[in-house]
């Protein structure tokens, strides 16, 4: 919902027969408890004073600190519902580089920053293991990474996927960090988030990353558990359970933690 | 580089003053920089900062975010009843019944904007006769509607 107008948005629902209930976890978040009609048909929405997003994914973007007025690197960004969230929470201030390597799905993003009048975002259709390529360091990066889904979001998830995908993507996922991290400035913010629930994808990563990257796990609030620290007979750092383990339940099964440079001893 | 976007926003009897140092042209397609994204914007970009339309075969197609750019001007204009603008956003033309306000020039032929009841732009639309009497029956023809955010992603 966009942050600057949300009571009146809340009115104008609620008068055209769309009853909403606040997400108790997001400042700005609603469930869609009854509609006559779509939601994403509305004038309200075509006119971007809304977004439809699943709740847990609205939960990365909310991790940041200070916005407003940074530079910041959307990792993965197609179809583009957090690019418009974080454009929303700069007030379309600074900078936002978005990329994605699905082109088809580039349309999609493209087409929600007209819809949501978004002012401050840059899209490059380029794999994020290739931001080096482009000018200058980020304040903030989100990588909300491809993954291997989960059980609650997909049905077929079981026949459709394998160890070898999990592992491939997890493979991926440290490319994507190892390159990213590079274009961090130092006292800047990573946010790293997968709809997975697989721990090769989530805790392992992030142990790996501490181990290999020089990055540290900050403490955040927000929804869900504290991640797991012992995983197939394995002792993760300690910091990990720093990190969020959101179950499938009122949400979609999600994974979310924030991480920065490691400061010198 | 920029006579279409002065083109088109002079046929609603407005003018914009655009600083051609912050805008670029991409395969025919414009875009409006901020300092910021101007900054970040390398040659191999596919979309930056505000898109304001883009020139195919020799005309000029609007986005949503030109059409509320002339919306904040003193730029011909109708507002339009609930009803009348299901209708608009879903495609059809506005007859003289939904129209419930009307600001500059319309007459036969014009470009006009088409809001709602909050004054916010849903599209535009092109005069089909003059507005000078009450008459039941199509008023403007719908040009672009915001429904076309639906009805591009098909």
């Amino acid at each position: 919902m966009n942050v600057d107008k949300t009571s009146a948005i809340l009115q104008r629902l609620q008068s055209i027969g769309i009853s909403l209930e606040k997400v108790s976890f997001l400042d700005h978040g609603y469930w869609v408890c009854e509609a006559k009609f779509s939601v994403g048909a509305t004038s309200e929405y075509l006119l971007g004073l809304y977004s439809i997003q699943e709740a847990a994914a609205q939960i990365p973007v909310i991790l940041f600190t200070e916005l407003e007025n940074k530079t910041v690197l959307d990792a993965c960004a197609a179809p583009g519902g957090k690019t418009v969230q974080l454009a929303d929470s700069m007030h379309n201030t600074g900078a936002i580089v978005a990329l994605d390597i699905r082109r088809q799905r580039l349309t999609a993003l493209t087409n929600q920053l007209e819809r949501c009048r978004v002012k401050n975002t840059v899209v490059y259709f380029l794999d994020s293991r290739q931001v080096s390529q482009l000018r200058g360091g980020f304040d903030r990066i989100l990588l909300d990474m491809p993954c291997s889904g989960n059980f609650a979001a997909d049905k077929n998830w079981f026949n459709r996927r394998t160890i070898k995908d999990v592992e491939r993507n997890a493979g991926l996922q440290r490319e994507i960090l190892a390159k990213t991290v590079k274009v961090l400035k130092d006292d800047g913010e990573i946010v790293y988030s997968t709809c997975s629930l697989e721990p090769e994808e989530d805790e392992l990563n992030i142990d790996w990353a501490i181990r290999n990257l020089d990055l540290q796990v900050e403490e955040i609030s927000c929804h869900g558990q504290r991640a797991l620290t012992d995983v197939f007979g394995k002792c993760l750092d300690s910091s990990i359970e720093k990190c969020r383990r959101i179950w499938p339940g009122h949400t979609q099964g999600f994974f979310v933690c924030k991480l920065k440079r490691r400061k010198a001893a | 580089m920029i006579k279409p976007l002065d083109d088109f926003v002079s046929r609603f009897g407005t003018q914009i003053t655009f600083d051609e140092n912050f805008i670029v042209k991409k395969q025919g397609r414009y875009f409006l920089l901020s300092e910021n994204v101007k900054r970040l914007t390398s040659e191999g970009f596919h979309y930056a900062g505000t898109y304001l339309g883009r020139v195919k075969d020799g005309k000029f197609f609007p986005s949503f975010n030109l059409l509320n750019m002339v919306a904040q001007k003193k730029a011909s204009r109708i507002n339009i009843e609930k009803k009348a603008e299901w209708l608009f956003i879903c495609g059809r033309d506005v007859f003289e019944q939904g129209i419930t306000k009307v600001a500059g020039s319309t007459k036969k032929g014009d470009y006009i904007l088409v809001l709602n009841s909050y004054g916010e732009c849903l599209g535009f639309g092109k005069m089909l006769r003059n507005l000078d009497r009450k008459r039941r029956g199509p008023a403007v023809e719908n040009i672009l509607d915001i429904g076309d955010f639906l009805r591009r992603e098909r």
